[in-house]
């Protein structure tokens, strides 16, 4: 297993958020975390970078644990999070907000250069951007760049919060293909989303959400035959 | 700190000792309490007088006691510069049964501790608090000590017809009644005596940067013959600087507040200022040998002039005890002090006889000299000269 | 006309001392939310490095030197001991911590070194007059402009071109963010403490070689003043810092230019209202902080 997370609580305050969640992500594969709004997804994502308060449980990265890790030696591991909202520094331009996704070590700042033109030949978009200022580009450009930015820490998984929110929907098909794209590049990916549909189209397996814990766990086939998805979406599993 | 614990300590044991088998009534001590400020604002002044009292006390105790007979054991307690904890101190010195309390370096807290001493009938001395109308204000039992603004006012202005002078700025500074009334003092003496103040230019104490007064100063037309202020530092060092680079040389005229190292520091830029302070240390001369002593006791000599005004308060306090005959009673000592006559300190000579409670004492008056201090005279100002506080 | 003029030249040499102020204490309020009021003291400090290093006999330039690196050092080490272990209490705890540091250091001051102010000479040069394009302007005038200048050019390259700065700037606007990009949350804020400290002690050498001595209470007004630039300027925005300490000094010398005599008693009162005025139309300040877009 490369991620694995094991009977984590994430609470905030009197707020159960995350109630006992175990689940695992392998090498290579595309898992998708579904589940209605405040089912306690981004807490997941959020506790296994170290953002959120985890009261208990355990994550373990490459077979090691980083529960207790601070989040820029998590990062340094080579797990990274794109979070919701895209959150791209808006006053930095394009160019520094890619640099800046490189700071993490010597080698990885070495290959700034190489790194930004990889990312830009992905993002072809982000090409003419390269000196606006990040907060001036359309939402689905700035999730692009948020991407980007994560990618340019070369991590061997990613988690990915939301990346369709709130995006056109010929801007969606470009973000999902763009993940499609990721895996054949060999990037684990954890996926945080409300599309379901798309969701299941590309990942391996999928776990649902609800109220803070795991209501059903499988393939996508079996996700999507067992009828219980919607059941559960609808709070009735 | 811990060098003021240590000597308030050694004080007690010699007072504990004093009381042993052959003195046995506690008539043999007179307890002085010291509302100080050791920290905060007024610290760089009231550090210096603790300083000055230890070593007084400590000389009068070493030969005996005052009349060889009467040690004196101080009390010193941090007002922490605040007029409030100034009263909670003094109150806790007075509940101690101090015989005489000596207040803190400026009016506001000084007024409070001699209200809190005169309700106890306990007479209370200010060794630096140098504005005049302190003693009026806090009460018959409140006695100032330190050369008070007007009697340096009256000296600057005389000293600047002297010169020739007839045409005078002042810098003043509403902040504090020293740096606004002294140079409105010399102003007053000086108009009197057929001087001329056109223009008063004000400023706030430590804004640093005078670059607009200076211009406004080159305006001026006539230009002034003489510029007169009682800033201090970090004021006055700072003004002079500004003006100075600027291409004025119009003499300056300072106070006893400028009488520092830092001033004697400036350099080129200082040279033939002029102020007024407690003293000059004349070889052979009380202060020098004040001096002296001090270095002896310290291992450093005195950087301000607040050790010496202190020595004083306890050589006024030994005088009154002396012509008291012992009689420690708080109005007996009062009236004691109210009636000395040139009594020997170590700025020269002190009279309160007939001076509400405001000492006549000598103002000096020195110039700079190539980064060092230098003696121009000794003037007691005419009585009649001196404006009403 | 050209008495204007020097006002002009006054008001910029001040303002950009206050400029350089207001840039240290935004720059840690940008990255932590904290208004380190122990800002004054890193002033004092590099007042007394200096006094020290020319009483053990080292040339001139050296102390100045070493009096800078003194308060870039020891704002580094503020943070750490201070702030450090209560970064995960709210800000009003850290506020309360630097009031807390700066009463200390008072205290400190007063009692090992001294109450009474320590005099550090100024080179003689500053006192000299400089003609510049017919005007007349002190030494120390040019100086404290050059120096600002200089100060803002080297702060803006660092923060533009330098991975360090770029954190630095991320770290402002988005700082657990800054975290997921691997760079670490201590070394920026260290970053930003030492860059805090380096504008105090360069600001530092301009006021002393005003004010010709160091005490222990040194640092108080000049924190009071950058404090009051920052808000003017949009606290925790660095534009926002210079421009506010600008306009202060230009506020306070025009009043004490201009200003009839028998009002200059009223000039703080009148310049404090121009301040809320100010504030009052632009409640944020004039160059407010931009937010991070979440």
């Amino acid at each position: 297993m490369l991620l694995e997370v094991r009977d984590l609580d994430v609470r905030y305050g009197a707020v159960h958020a995350v109630r006992g969640v175990s689940l695992a992500v392998e090498q290579g594969e595309i898992v998708a975390l579904l589940g209605p709004n405040g089912a306690g997804k981004s807490s997941i994502l959020n506790a296994c970078l170290g953002l959120a308060p985890r009261s208990g449980g355990s994550v373990t990265f490459n077979g090691a644990p980083i529960s207790r890790l601070p989040t820029e030696i998590i990062v340094r591991r080579g797990l990274t999070l794109t979070p919701e909202g895209r959150r791209v520094f808006p006053h930095l331009t394009v160019m520094e907000n890619l640099k800046i996704g490189a700071a993490a070590n010597a080698k990885l700042r070495r290959e700034t250069a190489g790194r930004v033109e990889e990312m830009l030949a992905l993002f072809p978009a982000l090409t003419d951007r390269r000196t606006q200022l990040a907060g001036t580009l359309s939402g689905g450009e700035q999730q692009m760049l948020a991407i980007a930015r994560s990618l340019m820490s070369a991590p061997q998984a990613l988690l990915l919060d939301e990346p369709s929110l709130g995006l056109a929907p010929n801007i969606v098909d470009q973000i999902f293909d763009l993940i499609a794209e990721l895996k054949r590049r060999g990037v684990t990916i954890l996926l945080v989303e409300q599309n379901v549909e798309l969701s299941l189209a590309i990942a391996d397996r999928g776990y649902l959400l609800a109220s803070g814990r795991i209501a059903l766990a499988g393939t996508t086939a079996e996700l999507k035959s067992t009828g219980r998805l919607e059941r559960a979406y609808l709070g009735i599993a | 700190m811990i060098r003021f614990r240590t000597v308030s300590i050694l004080a007690t044991a010699a007072a504990v000792a004093s009381m042993g088998p052959t003195a046995a009534s506690a008539q043999d001590v007179l307890k002085i309490g010291f509302a100080g400020a050791l920290t905060g604002y007024l610290a760089p002044y009231d550090q210096p007088t603790q300083q000055g009292l230890e070593l007084a006390i400590d000389e009068i105790n070493k030969a005996g006691g005052i009349d060889g007979k009467i040690k004196i054991e101080l009390t010193t307690r941090d007002v922490r510069s605040e007029t409030a904890q100034s009263a909670v101190v003094a109150q806790e010195l007075v509940d101690m049964g101090i015989n005489v309390m000596i207040a803190p370096c400026d009016v506001d807290p000084a007024v409070a501790v001699g209200q809190i001493a005169q309700a106890a009938n306990i007479p209370t001395i200010a060794p630096c608090a140098s504005t005049p109308t302190l003693p009026g204000i806090a009460g018959p039992f409140t006695f100032a000590n330190y050369t008070a603004d007007n009697l340096q006012g009256t000296v600057l202005a005389d000293f600047a017809l002297e010169q020739g002078y007839k045409n005078a700025l002042i810098l003043i500074s509403r902040d504090t009644p020293y740096t606004e009334k002294l140079p409105l003092y010399f102003k007053q003496v000086f108009e009197a005596k057929g001087g001329q103040v056109p223009a008063t230019l004000e400023f706030k104490m430590g804004q640093q940067d005078f670059s607009a007064e200076v211009t406004r100063i080159k305006e001026l037309n006539p230009a002034p013959d003489v510029i007169m202020t009682a800033a201090y530092e970090p004021d006055f060092p700072a003004f002079i600087k500004q003006l100075r680079s600027s291409g004025i040389n119009t003499p300056v005229l300072g106070s006893d507040g400028i009488d520092s190292p830092t001033t004697l520091a400036l350099g080129e830029i200082a040279e033939g200022v002029v102020f007024t302070n407690a003293g000059f240390p004349s070889e052979g001369g009380p202060l020098a040998k004040f001096n002296a002593a001090f270095t002896a006791h310290f291992g450093e000599e005195p950087t301000s002039v607040y050790p010496a005004t202190a020595y004083d308060v306890i050589k006024s306090i030994e005088a009154a005890v002396k012509a008291t005959g012992g009689n420690l009673d708080g109005q007996a000592l009062r009236d004691a002090i109210d009636n000395l006559e040139n009594v020997p300190v170590a700025t020269g000579t002190l009279t309160y006889k007939g001076r509400e409670r405001v000492p006549l004492r000598v103002v000096a008056l020195n110039r700079i000299v190539a980064g060092e201090k230098t003696h121009v005279a000794d003037v007691t100002p005419k009585a009649a000269d001196v404006p009403a506080p | 006309m050209d008495l204007f003029l020097q006002q002009v030249v006054n008001a910029l040499s001040l303002g950009g001392t206050y400029a350089l102020l207001a840039l240290g204490l935004a720059v840690v309020f940008s990255v932590l939310g904290l208004i380190n009021f122990a800002h004054g003291e890193l002033m004092t400090l590099t007042g007394y490095a200096i006094f020290f290093a020319l009483a053990a006999g080292l040339p001139y330039p050296v102390a100045l030197v070493l009096g800078v690196l003194v308060a870039t050092a020891s704002a580094v080490v503020m943070e750490r001991v201070a702030f450090r272990p209560l970064r995960n209490s709210n800000a009003t705890v850290m506020l309360l911590s630097s009031f807390a540091v700066a009463a200390m250091l008072h205290v400190l001051f007063q009692n090992l070194i001294s109450a009474r102010p320590k005099a550090i000479p100024a080179p003689q040069f500053l006192m000299r007059n400089v003609e510049v394009l017919g005007l007349q302007i002190g030494a120390v005038q040019l100086v404290s402009i050059a120096v600002t200048a200089i100060s803002l050019l080297g702060l803006t390259l660092f923060l533009r071109r330098s991975t360090l700065g770029i954190a630095t700037r991320a770290a402002a606007s988005d700082f657990n963010i800054t975290r997921l990009m691997g760079i670490n949350a201590n070394l920026v804020i260290s970053t930003a403490f030492a860059i805090s400290g380096l504008l105090a002690g360069i600001a530092a050498l301009l006021w002393l070689f005003q004010r010709g001595s160091v005490d222990p209470l040194m640092g108080f007004l000049p924190v009071l003043k950058a404090f009051i630039a920052a808000v003017l300027g949009g606290l925790g925005s660095l534009s926002g810092a210079v421009v506010g300490g600008l306009l202060l000094g230009f506020i306070e010398v025009g009043l004490r230019a201009y200003l009839p005599d028998g009002m200059q008693a009223y000039r703080e009162a009148i310049g404090l209202t121009i301040v809320i005025a100010v504030l009052f139309f632009y409640p944020s300040g004039l160059v407010p902080r931009r937010e991070a877009v979440r």
